[in-house]
C-alpha cells in the first residue's frame, strides 16, 4: 500500500529532510511544491485590479490599467497554456508582421504590461469571492485582494473524457500531483498531458513515484525548454511518445492505462494516473458554486457593452464571451474595453467618453 | 527554527486582533513526554505541539491546555480522541463543537485553523440558512472525516465545510485527518487522493464539492444509520 510506504520513507528521512516535499513544516500559510521555500503571503494592500488569465485579453487589459496608474496584477498559470500559447505561427496580428509563435507574441504583450508596472504572477487561481469588498482572490500561493476583477481565462477547460477517468477519480486518477503525490511513493504512475502543467507536475512526481510514465498523446510538448530537457533526462521518467490513451483501467483502484500506438495496444501497469489536458469548456470554476457570472445556454458569459458581467465589478473578456471569431485581436480589444471601464469606475466618472 | 516567520506571525496576530470575538480554548492531545516510540511513529508530533503553542501565543483570546497519553487518559476518553496529535477547539463556556484536527494543521491547513478559530470564537458560520436548518434537525449522530495533505490547495474548503457543519449541529463531529500521518486510516478508507470526505463510514466524497453536496451525502448517511 503506497501510504504505508510513504510513512516508512518519512520515518527514514526524519523531520529535517521533509521540507523538500512531503509535508511543509516551516511555513505560515502553506508551501506549494514549486514554491521552493517561498512563503505563502497574504497581500494585505488591495490591488486596483486583478486580472485572471495572461492571454491577449488579460495582458491587453493590464497594459491599459497599469499605464493608467492602477495597481495591477495578472495571474496566469502558464504562458504555454491557452489558445494563443498553443498557436505556432501567427502572421496577421496587426502591427506584428511575423511569422511569430503565440508564446513569443505573448511575451511581447507581457513585457509591455510589465514595463508599465503590472505585476505578473505564475500561479493558478483557486477561489474568487467577488461579493466582498474588496474582492478576494485565492491562488496556489497566496490570498490577495482587488477592487475590480477582469476574467480572461479562455475556454480551454475540460471535463473528464478518458474512459475510466471519472469513475476512478480519487482512486488513482488525480489532477493534483502536489496534493496526492505522497500516496504513490515507489509506485508506477502515468502523467497524461502535453503542456507546461503536465511537465512540472511530472517533475514533482519524481520525488515520490517510480517510474513516472510521461504520455503526451503523440503531441508536441509545450513547456520551457530547460524543464522539458530535465524531464527527458530524468532517470525515473519513461517517455511514451506517439501513443494515444484509450482507457484508464481499474476496479475501485487504478491498475493501468491502455495505450494504442502504431505497434498496437499495450497496457501500462500504473497505480496513479495524473491528467493534465485541455478542452473547450469555459474556465470559471474558481467562482463560488452557482454564483459565477450569468451565461447563455451555450455557455457564453453575458456582458454589457463595457464587458461588465452580471456581477458588479467583475469584467469578462476574450473567448469567454464568445465572439463570432476567435482571434487574438478581438480578445485584445475586449481587454482594452474592460480596462477603460475599470479605470472609469474607479475614478468615479459616470460614462465612458470617446478617448484616443 | 521558528515554525512561523516573524512576518507571518505578525500577520496572524493582526488577523486574530481583527476577527476573534470571544475566548477560544485550544486542547492539544499528544503523546507522553519523552515517548520516543510515539515520536518515531509520527515525525510531526513535536512540530504540531510547537505550532499550536505558537498560535495560542498570538492572541490574548486564545488559551491552550495540553493533555498527554498516560496521565490524561480520562480526558482522551471524554473527548473521544483516537490518535495523537489531535487538536480540539472549544468555544466560550467550554462548548465542544466537535471540531478535531488529527495531525499537523500546517501548509494550506494552517489557514483552516485560523478561520476555524474565528468561527468558534463567534459561534457562527457562513453556511446557508437552508444548510443550517437541515443540520439543526438532524436526528442521529454523524461523524465526518476529511482526509487531506498539507500541500493540497483544494483541501481547506472541504475541511472548512465539515467543521462548520460541526459548529451548526451538536450531532456532527468533524475530523480533519492529515493522511500521510495516519496511514492505517488512509488504507482503511482507500485514500489515494485528497480531499476525501467519509461520513459515518458509508458515504464517500472525492474532491472539494459545494456545501449542498456534502449536506446531501450527510443526510443519506444519517438515513442509513436511522
Amino acid at each position: 500500500m503506497s501510504t504505508a510506504n510513504g510513512r516508512e520513507a518519512a520515518l527514514e528521512n526524519g523531520v529535517a529532510d521533509l521540507e523538500g516535499g512531503i509535508v511543509p513544516i516551516s511555513l505560515g500559510f502553506g508551501l506549494s511544491a514549486e514554491a521552493e521555500g517561498e512563503e505563502l503571503l497574504e497581500e494585505a494592500e488591495p490591488y486596483d485590479v486583478a486580472i485572471i488569465g495572461g492571454g491577449p485579453a488579460g495582458l491587453s487589459a493590464a497594459i491599459y490599467t497599469a499605464r493608467a496608474g492602477l495597481r495591477t496584477v495578472v495571474i496566469d498559470k502558464s504562458a504555454y497554456a491557452g489558445a494563443l500559447g498553443l498557436t505556432d505561427r501567427i502572421e496577421n496580428y496587426p502591427g506584428v508582421p511575423g511569422p511569430i509563435s503565440g508564446v513569443e507574441l505573448l511575451s511581447i504583450f507581457r513585457r509591455q504590461a510589465e514595463s508599465f508596472g503590472a505585476q505578473i504572477l505564475q500561479e493558478t487561481v483557486l477561489t474568487v469571492d467577488p461579493f466582498q469588498e474588496p474582492m478576494e482572490v485565492g491562488t496556489t500561493q497566496r490570498v490577495l485582494y482587488a477592487r475590480r476583477l477582469i476574467v480572461a481565462t479562455g475556454t480551454m477547460g475540460r471535463k473528464a473524457s478518458i474512459p475510466g477517468e471519472a469513475e476512478l477519480l480519487g482512486k488513482g486518477v488525480s489532477y493534483c500531483a502536489t496534493c496526492d503525490g505522497a500516496f504513490f511513493r515507489g509506485r508506477p504512475v502515468a502523467v497524461i498531458g502535453d503542456n507546461e502543467e503536465a511537465v512540472s507536475e511530472a517533475r514533482f512526481l519524481t520525488r515520490f513515484a517510480e517510474p513516472v510514465y510521461f504520455i503526451p498523446r503523440g503531441r508536441k510538448v509545450r513547456a520551457p525548454e530547460a524543464e522539458l530537457e530535465e524531464l527527458r533526462r530524468h532517470p525515473k521518467v519513461v517517455w511514451k511518445e506517439g501513443v494515444k490513451v484509450r482507457e484508464i483501467l481499474g476496479n475501485g483502484k487504478v491498475t493501468g492505462v491502455r495505450l494504442a500506438g502504431p505497434e498496437g495496444e499495450e497496457v501500462l501497469p500504473v497505480e496513479g494516473a495524473f491528467v493534465y489536458l485541455q478542452g473547450n469548456q469555459p474556465i470559471l470554476d474558481f467562482f463560488p458554486p452557482g454564483q459565477g457570472p450569468e451565461q447563455t445556454p451555450e455557455g457564453c458569459v453575458k456582458v454589457n457593452e463595457e464587458m461588465e458581467s452580471s456581477i458588479p465589478g467583475v469584467y469578462v473578456v476574450g473567448d469567454l464571451v464568445c465572439h463570432r471569431v476567435r482571434q487574438a485581436v478581438f480578445a485584445a480589444a475586449d481587454g482594452v474595453m474592460a480596462a477603460l471601464a475599470v479605470e472609469r469606475s474607479l475614478s468615479g466618472r459616470k460614462s465612458l467618453r470617446a478617448a484616443w | 527554527m521558528a515554525l512561523l516567520s516573524e512576518k507571518d506571525a505578525q500577520y496572524v496576530r493582526g488577523f486574530f486582533d481583527e476577527h476573534l470575538e470571544n475566548p477560544v480554548e485550544i486542547l492539544l492531545f499528544t503523546a507522553a513526554e519523552g515517548d520516543e516510540l510515539a515520536a518515531r511513529k509520527n515525525p510531526y508530533l513535536k512540530e504540531t505541539e510547537e505550532l499550536i503553542k505558537t498560535v495560542a501565543g498570538l492572541s490574548d483570546k486564545l488559551s491552550l491546555t495540553i493533555y498527554r497519553r498516560g496521565t490524561d487518559d480520562e480526558t482522551f476518553e471524554a473527548y473521544g480522541i483516537r490518535e495523537v496529535p489531535a487538536t480540539v477547539l472549544q468555544g466560550p463556556g467550554g462548548i465542544d463543537y466537535g471540531i478535531r484536527f488529527y495531525g499537523i494543521p500546517a501548509g494550506y491547513e494552517f489557514r483552516t485553523l485560523m478561520e476555524d478559530l474565528v468561527d468558534v470564537s463567534r459561534g457562527t458560520t457562513s453556511l446557508s440558512e437552508k444548510t443550517k436548518e437541515a443540520l439543526q434537525s438532524l436526528a442521529v449522530d454523524a461523524h465526518i472525516q476529511v482526509f487531506v495533505t498539507p500541500t493540497c490547495p483544494y483541501c481547506p474548503k472541504a475541511v472548512r465545510i465539515a467543521h462548520q457543519f460541526a459548529i451548526e449541529s451538536p450531532r456532527v463531529r468533524a475530523d480533519m485527518v492529515e493522511a500521510t500521518e495516519f496511514p492505517d486510516w488512509s488504507q482503511k478508507y482507500g485514500v489515494f487522493g485528497v480531499p476525501k470526505t467519509v461520513i459515518n463510514d458509508v458515504e464517500e466524497i472525492e474532491g472539494a464539492v459545494p456545501e449542498e453536496f456534502v449536506l446531501e451525502a450527510l443526510l443519506r448517511a444519517t438515513a442509513v444509520k436511522a
